[in-house]
């Protein structure tokens, strides 16, 4: 169980004799839920017993590590998750046990393992945002939240699959390879940070780094069961971050449960001067929220004003999908909120307006791929030939796709009509918004609205596969933070598919979005989300 | 499978008009999905008396701009989604944007800018070795044929 926590940033450690050497790492082998589920413990935080285990002497950072390498040796075949995996693992984890055996302070985050989606730049180690053009790029820094998770003492396991750039909601828009979802290996995990949902779904990390600029960690976190959370717009320095749509791209975070990414999220938030946008805004400590359930009233939300979006739940949502989120919104009341319907008017608008604006922001960012400074070059006689080759070549479909269209929607006499517009619209998704955050502490809808389809399904048809971002892309066009955390089982592959539940809460308070979805995971009968149809590590 | 009803186009009226539902939580049975056609995209694209003319996108035309090479089939199979793609985006014409300030991002605080003071970047030999073409302190590239 969790027990309340007064964490300072590093560890003091205590004295201790090694009792007994473990191989055992809680939580890798839950039991998995089953449509008709009985009481299950709840989810317990990986982060946290780690540094338990760690500081007791139960187990070492060395064993830990193995065990997620033998795991990702194991799992990778079929899942597919990584582009690359660190070489220095061992050495990193052999580090931490020598500090921890001198006594020395050791940082939050030790021993814990991470997944790096492959568009946060991790200093030598490739970074190909999953595009031939990147193919052999190793940067020559780290992002900046990347270097805070190193100071905690977290171990960068490797570098997630994803969609080429962020452009894409499967994962199948990967230059190199399609990711299968841990829950029913035919179909997609979702996207764009698809690689980095399903590692930590399938256990090959315990947290990992995403990139969510129209739902890109809330879409396939839903799809993978997994928790998924999007900070506020200037919340995480995004220093290192392959820029796609730079007013609406942020880091987010991966976790089996809420405490993780809340963990997560803290050690990776607060100014940066190397990011004009990022905030100055104060973090709390965020785990402060993360109390035990044992210690809950009966009704722990008691007063909570939900706002349920009514356009969410209209035709076009699967039928499951809907009766996931009804029963999650029973289960708010349950534990004392209030549940009532918001509308947004401008919701529909939400999401040719994102469209419009990151095509034309990304056509502006990918510019500096020219195949000149880094990259992949297709040599040319001529200069101009050099960078149309390049970049021919260097890129995938999707992306050259998306590029055309910003161009055209920023072209001289086209701008007024598309970007400005689409940012006139921005501005009413923002009023509709505000308005219905005065009224409500968090608003609620799915966050997807299918479970994960058929890998190939969507991919010749970019409305269909862009339709299924209109859960998600409003959020990011406010600025606003939001978490997505599984709440039900829906019909399909081997056990089942997971459905995840979105929270919306007010610029900054991400602290509220963390303690309701803490409560709300906790209190879940039959939670514990572990995909059944992967082998348990012996 | 929730696909392109979604992408319904929004009522004839402004926007801001709530569509109200019978039911507080709609009945489990899923509708047909049916891709509604926008029939006020083809008026965006007509002659106004004061919108100025928005001529559908010239693939070749903005490939060059992109400097991206496409090959002729290319050309067809990204022409034909683009512009699909854009037909879309025309129903963001029919918003009354009248007196909306465009946002152009979420709200910002000020005055983060930093010393424009210039600091040795230590890990030079890093940013070199990614350099495709190099030679000394130069990137080499080949020659600008000038086109005027």
């Amino acid at each position: 169980m969790l027990s309340t926590l007064q964490p300072p940033r590093s560890l003091t450690l205590l004295p201790f004799r090694r009792l007994h050497t473990s191989k055992t790492i809680a939580s890798l082998s839950s039991p998995s839920p089953t449509l008709d589920a009985s009481p299950i413990s709840p989810p317990q935080s990986q982060i946290l017993t780690t540094r338990r285990s760690l500081l007791s002497g139960e187990t070492t950072a060395s064993e830990i590590a193995k065990s997620y390498l033998s795991r990702i040796r194991l799992t990778e075949p079929q899942l597919k998750c990584f582009l690359h995996v660190s070489e220095n693992v061992l050495r990193e984890a052999q580090e931490i046990d020598r500090r921890i055996s001198r006594g020395e302070e050791v940082g939050p985050l030790a021993g814990v393992v991470i997944g790096v989606k492959d568009n946060i730049c991790t200093e030598g180690m490739p970074s190909t945002a999953a595009s031939r053009i990147l193919e052999h790029y190793r940067p020559p820094f780290d992002a900046t939240a990347v270097r805070k998770v190193k100071e905690m003492g977290g171990i960068v396991v490797g570098k997630t699959n994803m969609d080429e750039f962020g452009m894409g909601s499967t994962t199948e828009a990967s230059a190199f390879q399609v990711t299968a979802n841990p829950w029913d290996l035919t179909r997609v995990p979702g996207g764009s940070s698809g690689g980095s949902a399903a590692a930590v779904a399938a256990r090959q990390s315990m947290v990992s780094l995403g990139s969510d600029t129209g739902g890109s960690v809330r879409q396939p976190a839903s799809f993978c069961g997994v928790v998924g959370l999007k900070p506020t717009y200037g919340r995480v320095s995004r220093f290192g971050l392959m820029a796609y749509a730079s007013s609406l791209d942020v880091i987010g975070c991966f976790g089996s449960t809420v405490a993780d990414a809340g963990m997560l999220l803290h050690a990776v938030s607060g100014y940066d001067k190397f990011d004009s946008t990022s905030s100055k805004q104060d973090v709390p400590e965020f785990e402060s929220q993360f109390l035990s359930v044992d210690s809950f009233e009966s009704e722990p939300l008691k007063g909570l004003r939900v706002g349920l979006i009514r356009e969410t739940l209209e035709e076009g949502v699967d039928s499951g999908v809907r009766s996931a989120t009804q029963e999650a919104a029973s289960h708010l009341e349950a534990l004392g909120c209030v549940v009532t319907e918001v509308s947004l008017p401008s919701f529909s608008l939400g999401l040719p307006a994102y469209y419009v604006i990151a095509s034309s922001e990304s056509s502006s960012n990918l510019s500096r791929y020219d195949g000149v400074r880094y990259g992949n070059q297709v040599m040319a006689d001529e200069l101009n030939k050099l960078y149309e080759c390049s970049r021919g070549q260097g890129f995938g479909g999707e992306v050259k796709m998306r590029i055309l269209m910003g161009t055209y929607a920023l072209s001289a006499g086209y701008y007024d009509a598309y970007y400005k517009r689409a940012q006139q619209v921005r501005t009413l998704i923002r009023k509709d918004f505000k308005a219905a955050l005065d009224q409500n502490d968090i608003l609620i809808s799915p966050a997807a609205p299918s479970a994960a389809y058929k890998i190939g399904e969507k991919k010749d048809d970019p409305l269909a596969m862009y339709a299924g971002d209109i859960m998600t892309v409003n959020v990011n066009l406010a600025g606003l933070p939001a978490i997505v955390l599984p709440c039900g089982l829906v019909e399909g592959g081997p056990s089942g598919l997971p459905v995840g539940l979105q929270m919306i809460g007010a610029a900054f308070d991400e602290e509220k979005l963390l303690k309701v979805g803490h409560i709300f995971e906790q209190t879940l009968k039959g939670s514990g989300f572990v995909p059944p149809t992967l082998p348990n590590v012996a | 499978m929730a696909t392109r009803a979604l992408l319904a186009v929004i009522s004839a009226s402004p926007p801001r008009i709530i569509r109200i539902k019978a039911s507080t939580f709609p009945s489990s049975s899923s509708s047909s999905l049916q891709f509604q056609r926008h029939s006020r995209i083809a008026r965006c694209f007509s002659s106004d008396s004061n919108s100025s003319v928005l001529q559908p996108p010239d693939v070749s035309r903005l490939a060059e701009t992109a400097r991206i090479s496409l090959t002729p089939s290319e050309i067809e199979e990204c022409g034909a989604k683009i512009r699909q793609v854009i037909d879309w985006f025309g129903q963001l014409q029919q918003v009354d944007v009248n007196s909306v300030e465009p946002a152009i991002r979420a709200e910002m605080e000020g005055g983060n800018l930093r010393e424009d003071a210039p600091e040795t970047f230590e890990n030079r030999e890093s940013i070199r070795a990614s350099i495709p073409s190099f030679d000394e302190v130069y990137l080499k590239v080949p020659k600008v044929l000038n086109k005027e």
